[in-house]
């Protein structure tokens, strides 16, 4: 039982995420809070030309299939 | 052909005595005079709990089973399980994390450096929010459509049981 999610094609980062997940949507309210503020991240990119900066873009994170 | 033989079977039997002089034993056979504090180190992606503190015996929950770290203890990387990392400070003060999964490297020179990605103090978890996420992964576990899906609400009902036996001890 203990590595299944493996067989179900989830790798250990996808694994880890999900049961950091987890457990931060079992505390108590207050913490849950600041602790959820970390479920999201993402990037945002943008290119410098002539010393200029050009647009800034968000990373889309690829879908896990 | 036989001289062939004969010099192979030379060669196998001193490789096996130069193998049985370098075989390892328990942790209390480690050479004397290190320290005889464990120290520990235990961090977060977002905040430190411990660095190099000492420490009497830390307790964790690895993929290999339940482990207690004293100091002078083999060299050794353990996966954490999602559970609890029980720090004896001294024989008095126990403090007991809830860890969602990490490794614990266990170095030769009586250090322990314990990486996870959420480490909560037992008291921060609510017992309500962890039985409504662990009916609701049950749910999903079971009428979820794709493979994946169901492997993800089992891995959350894994988390959430040993949340639960945690907090009742």
């Amino acid at each position: 039982m203990a590595f299944s999610w493996k067989t179900a094609g989830i790798t250990y980062l996808k694994y880890t995420q999900i049961c950091a997940r987890a457990v931060r949507n079992a505390l108590k309210e207050e913490q849950r809070l600041i602790a959820q503020k970390r479920d999201e991240q993402g990037i945002k990119y943008a290119k410098w030309e002539n010393g200029k900066q050009g647009e800034l873009k968000p990373i889309v994170p690829q879908q896990h299939s | 052909m036989n001289f062939l033989f004969r010099t192979v079977r030379t060669a196998s039997a001193a490789f096996r005595i130069k193998a049985c002089t370098s075989v390892r034993y328990y942790a209390n056979e480690a050479p004397a005079g290190l320290s005889d504090r464990l120290r520990l180190s235990f961090a977060l992606p977002h905040q430190t709990i411990y660095a190099n503190a000492e420490v009497q015996q830390v307790n964790i929950a690895s993929t290999a089973g339940d482990m207690g770290i004293l100091a002078n203890h083999v060299p050794s990387i353990e996966q954490l399980k999602p559970g609890i990392v029980e720090i004896l400070e001294n024989p008095t003060t126990i403090k007991r994390y809830f860890a969602s999964g990490g490794f614990a490297m266990i170095n030769p020179n009586s250090s322990l450096d314990i990486n996870a990605i959420e480490a909560f103090p037992l008291e921060d978890f609510s017992l309500e929010a962890i039985r409504t996420n662990l009916a609701e992964a049950q749910r999903i576990a079971s009428t979820a459509s794709t493979e994946e899906e169901k492997a993800e609400a089992r891995i959350e009902v894994e988390v959430y049981e040993a949340l639960q036996s945690a907090l009742s001890k």
